[in-house]
This record gives structure tokens, sequence and C-alpha cells, in this order.
């Protein structure tokens, strides 16, 4: 078990740069997610750490021990990969054994271990076969086999589970966050599924364009974004933005756009308008039959999903969703209110789309 | 029923795509070419191999029965071609898999440039067998080879070399030549096949901490087996079936020193017009490459699944 340090990582291709300058420090038995969409840099700054690239400046320290010069072989990981990439003429117990036996531990002591990690992912029935006879969820356990037999300081996982069917990649979800509490060991986790990283991670970096755009723990990034995109990648549905002005005047402050009047928490702002966008997430709009209701508009789309119901409702010019009670009633057309609790909204600048601080009240990380 | 009268040819044709015998008449064209060019003459062939057919003796033309045959067994001729083509097929096929192999490795780095040499290394399997030959025996010319010229300038040799009229090298150098000419071939089935091997096994393998040549033994030849299988099998195929090659560089000789099968039937159907014997001699190919041709189609089944 140790700590990862990522110190000012950059890393180009000619004149292509890829990542500019990642800096990231995850504790002892951290479960960091690296989420981004595809070309964001998140598989290349995990193959850095797996010394399988080598970064163009930049120190990585694994067990407070600099590893930026040693072969992958040498940093004490283990890597699970989105293809499992089983050695397809080695039988399941030959491929899980296969670090053990590159690093010369007796025949008799490997069997033993692959053993105790196959009855741990429930494999222990399959040793003896090739992976092409294995189902894909059998193929995903033997690669993680693979990894934890190693009893590696490091576990790296590039999109694990994005080659499984729904069911199954929920299934492998779980199985992943218990296993990490039960050997407690520091994990890397690259996905661009933001369902994944919400579960489980402890700390999520989402990236886009070789950026770090937030590195925090799930719930900061879902409630506090940092930005715009970070908002609008997380949760599904995303969250809604309205484009509008952010009004203070005589120490009190609210957003306003058509149909949207939503008073703001901001202390200690100068008086005056600002163009800002309100981003409210959809399970934070409450319906309500108040008439000074925030947030006004009428029914669009009535979606039942059974849990909840979506609602689409335009707002002005906007069109936004609202995550409704299961057994919600209204019809295209209809009007519709809202509530909002002002703590739950968070604002942004229309021009930097960077978030927009609001004071003490939010606790911000 | 007014509608029915009025249908045209095309409409009666859209009835009988929806009939069973439909896959038949697309078929047919296909099929007719097929028995014009690949069954006729097979069959032609077993035919003429157990008939006499001599050109140069018109009068004895007739049904000898499997007189060819017995021949065969007391043929000496025969018998060295036999084992001359089991020499060259296999001598030549083993140097064509060690150069395809090193080529593709080669060619599969990333290295600027790469491209190039991808196209350059093509080119002798671009040549005709008939315009290598001759160019082969240009520079090993034994008057004003280049290559004689080279290897006396460096001491190798001390006067110039007729190696093709020396029982004891015209072997070799005919291996020699057609490993050059047939090489490309496997350089380009093994670099597809090293472009279908996931980088991430490597990836994985480099984790797990296995260097180099593990790499190579455990993964690249491993995954590679069925296409140097198939490639194999295939070069068999046209290895044997081919004499121009030799006929151009040897013919044959000297004496019987590189006479093979596919050459040895040709002369005596082409120098000596005795069909019904060549004919004979084409029939034990064709029986001996038959196990090849169904190596290839298990192996490609077997690959399906």
């Amino acid at each position: 078990m140790a700590n990862l340090s990522i110190k000012d990582i950059q890393k180009s291709y000619g004149a292509l740069k890829v990542l500019h300058g990642i800096d990231v420090e995850l504790e002892d038995g951290g479960f960091l997610v690296l989420l981004g969409p595809s070309g964001c840099g998140k598989s290349t700054l995990l193959n850095i750490i797996a010394g399988l690239d080598e970064p163009s400046t930049g120190e990585i320290s694994i067990a407070d021990r600099s590893v930026t010069a040693l072969p992958p072989k040498d940093r004490n990981i283990a890597m699970v990969f989105q293809s499992y990439a089983l050695y397809p003429t080695m039988t399941v117990e030959r491929n899980i054994g296969f670090g053990l036996e590159m690093r010369g531990v007796p025949e008799q002591q490997r069997k033993a271990e692959v053993r105790k990690a196959a009855e741990m992912l429930q494999i222990d029935h399959l040793l003896q076969r090739l992976p092409a006879n294995l189902s894909g969820g059998q193929r995903q356990r033997v690669a993680m086999g693979r990894a934890i037999v190693r009893n590696p300081d490091l576990f790296l996982f590039d999109e694990p589970l994005s080659n499984l069917d729904a069911k199954l990649r929920v299934e492998m979800r779980t199985e992943i966050k218990r296993l990490h509490e039960r050997l407690g060991t520091t994990i890397v986790y690259v996905t661009h599924d933001q369902i994944e990283a919400m579960t489980l991670a402890t700390k999520v970096a989402v990236m886009k364009g070789g950026y770090v755009q937030q590195l925090a723990d799930p719930r900061t990034i879902y409630e506090r974004p940092a930005n715009m995109f970070v908002a609008g990648f997380i949760g599904s549905p995303a969250m809604n933005f309205i484009r509008g002005k952010l009004v203070v005047e005589a120490g009190r402050s609210r957003f306003e756009s058509e149909g949207v009047r939503v008073p703001v928490p901001v202390s200690g702002a100068a008086p005056g308008t600002r163009n800002c966008v309100l981003g409210v997430r959809p399970e934070e709009m409450k319906v309500t039959t108040a008439d000074n209701a925030p947030i006004k508009g009428v029914i669009d789309v009535v979606e039942p999903t059974g849990p909840d119901t979506m609602v689409t409702v335009r707002v002005g010019d906007h069109s936004v969703v609202a995550r409704a009670e299961p057994r919600f009633q209204g019809r295209r057309g209809d009007p519709v209110a809202f509530d909002v609790d002002p703590l739950s909204i968070n604002l942004f600048d229309a021009e930097t789309e960077e978030r927009i601080v609001m004071g003490s009240v939010h606790q911000d990380a | 029923m007014k509608s029915v009268l009025h249908r045209g040819p095309l409409a009666k044709l859209g009835d009988l795509s929806e009939t069973r015998y439909w896959v038949y008449l697309l078929l047919f064209p296909s099929l007719i070419l097929l028995l014009l060019v690949v069954a006729y003459p097979t069959l032609y062939g077993f035919v003429i191999s157990v008939r006499e057919m001599r050109l140069t003796r018109p009068g004895l033309n007739g049904w000898v029965g499997t007189k060819h045959y017995v021949a065969m067994l007391s043929d000496r001729v025969f018998w060295i071609s036999l084992k001359n083509t089991a020499i060259w097929v296999t001598a030549a096929i083993a140097l064509e898999v060690a150069m395809g192999f090193v080529a593709a490795v080669a060619l599969n780095r990333n290295v600027p440039g790469t491209k190039l040499f991808g196209v350059l290394i093509l080119l002798p399997y671009f040549l005709p067998n008939v315009v290598a030959g001759h160019m082969w025996a240009l520079l090993l010319d034994p008057r004003l080879g280049v290559i004689n010229d080279i290897l006396v300038k460096v001491r190798i040799l001390s006067s110039y070399k007729a190696w093709f009229a020396d029982p004891a090298t015209a072997m070799a150098a005919t291996i020699v030549v057609e490993a050059w000419h047939g090489f490309p071939f496997f350089a380009l089935l093994f670099l597809a096949g090293l472009k279908g091997i996931p980088e991430d096994l490597y990836k994985a393998a480099a984790v797990d901490g296995a260097g180099p040549i593990r790499q190579f033994r455990l993964i690249t030849v491993p995954m590679l087996r069925t296409v140097i299988t198939a490639a194999v099998i295939l070069r068999v195929i046209s290895l044997v079936n081919s004499p121009d090659l030799l006929l151009v560089l040897t013919g044959g000789g000297p004496g019987n020193a590189t006479q093979v099968l596919s050459l040895y039937a040709f002369q005596t159907a082409y120098r000596e017009f005795n069909f019904g014997y060549a004919g004979a001699l084409a029939v034990v190919m064709f029986v001996i490459l038959m196990v090849f041709a169904t190596l290839y189609i298990r192996l490609t089944r077997v690959s399906k699944d």
C-alpha cells in the first residue's frame, strides 16, 4: 500500500501537447478516478503512471519513491486493461500467475497464491481454461485476479468495465468497490463513465484537453463543480444551465432570466449586474404551486422512468429538465412552477464559464 | 386477372427471385466458368495420365491404364525430382519465413521511413519469376556476374564461379534466389499478423515483468502461429507448382541436380511431348498438394472458431 504523487506531468507528441502540467496527490489507500471524455489525456496519464509511456517533464512517486525513470516492472504496480489483455495461449492459472512467474516465485507458492486470488474472485473453477472459453465477465475477473495476486503498491484500471454489458458492469463496479475496501490498496482508475467515478472514487480528477478541470471528492465535484464543463459532464440528466443576469443591490442579490428569479446568497459583492449562467440540478427543482415560485415554465415533455418522472420544461428560451416524483401529473402545455433551494444552485461566469464563488455560505472546498 | 396479363418479363424475373431456384440461377455463370477452366483441365489431366499421348509417335496413342505410374516407380529422375522438390521447398520456405519475420518485425516499429521500406521490400515479389530469374542469372553469371566480382574483390573467392553449373552449389544458389524472391510474401502476411496483436498484451507483459525476448516468445510467436502455418502451406503449394524460376536458372541441371517435379512434368510434356507420362507426374503432384490444401482448409476452419 502506498501513496501516489504526480508532479507537473507534461506530455507532448511532437507539436501536440496532450498533458499540460498535471498535479495530483493521492493518499495511501485512496481511490483516484481520472474522468473525462475521450482524448482528454486520462489514458496517457495512466500510461505514464504505469511507466508504459514517458512524460516530457514531471515526476511520478509511488510510496514516496520516485519511479519516473523506472520501467513498469520495477514500479510494483498492477494494471487492468479495457481489453483485459489476457494472454490467449495461456490458461487462466498461468495468466493470473504470470507476473509471479516472471519474478521467479516458486511454482508451489505461485499456485497457492493464484488459487487464493481466484477464490476471492470466484473463478477458481476456471483455472484450467483458456481465455477464449470465458465470458466477458469471467475474463474481467481473470484480469483483476492477475492484478491482485501480485499484491502491488498501486492498482491501475484502464476503463475496465466499458466492454461489459450494462447489467454486468453494475455488478463488477460493486465488486471493484468491495475489493478496494477489502484490500485497501491505492487505486487509479480511468473512465469516461461519471457514475463509476461517483460510486468508486475517494477523489475524482475531471480532465479535459490535457488539463485537470477539478480535483476533489465526488460530492464536491457533483455539488460544487469548478466550471460549466465539469457541471455538465457529471450527472444524468445533466445540470440545467440558464443564461441570465446576477443582480446585486442593497446587499441582496438574485439571478434573473425570463421566467426565473432566484435569490442568491452572495455576500460582500459590489452592487451591479453581470452576465452569468445559473446551474441547477434536475433533482433540485421541486414542483410547487406557490405563486412566487422562482422558476416558472410550460411543460414540454413528460417521461416517466419508474422511480422518477423526467419533466422537460420550457423556461423562457431555455429547455430545462426536472426530476419530479414518479406520479407527477401534468401534460404538455400545462404551466408549471418550481422551487429551488438557493444553497443548491451554482452560478457560472458567462465569459469564463468558471463557477462564481458565492461567499461564506458555500463552504467551498 | 387483368393485372396478370400486363406483367412484363421483369415481373416474371421478380417472381423467380422469390423461389429457391434463384440461388442456382445466380451461381450458374461462375459455375460454368469454374467448370471450364478448373474442373475440365483437371479431369482431362487425370484422363491423359492413363493414356499414351506422344506427339512424336501418335501411332501409340490410346488407353494404357497404370503403365505410366508403374514406370514412374522405376524412374530414377522421378525419385530425384521428388527428393529435390522436398529439399528445395523446405529450404526456400525456411529461409523465407526467417527473412520475412525479420522484415516484418523491423517494419512494425513506428520509425519514420518504414512506409517507404514497406514498399521497397515488396519489390522482389512484384517481379515475375522469369524476370527475377534472368536478373539473378546475370548477377551470378560466371563471366560477368557482379556477385562473382564482389566476392573475388573481398577475397572470399579466388576466381569467378559458375554457381548454377556446379552440382555442389546449383541447388543452394537457386534456393537463395527463390528466398529473395519469395520472402516479401511472408513479410507482408507477418506484418499484417503483427499489427493484429493487441498493444495491450505487450503493455500487460511489460507490467508483469516480461522482457522483450519473453514477450516475443510468449506473445508474438503464439499469436502469429495461425498466420505462419497458413502462409507456409500456401507457399508450399505455390512452390511445388511453379517450375519457372528453375527453368530459367538451371533447367533442372546440371545433370538432375536441381530437377524438381513441376519442372520434370513440364519438360516431359513440352520438350519430349510425352503428355501421358507428364499427366501422370502431374497427378502425383496433385495428390501431394491435396494433402497441403486439406491442411489449409482445416486450419482456416479452426481459426474461424
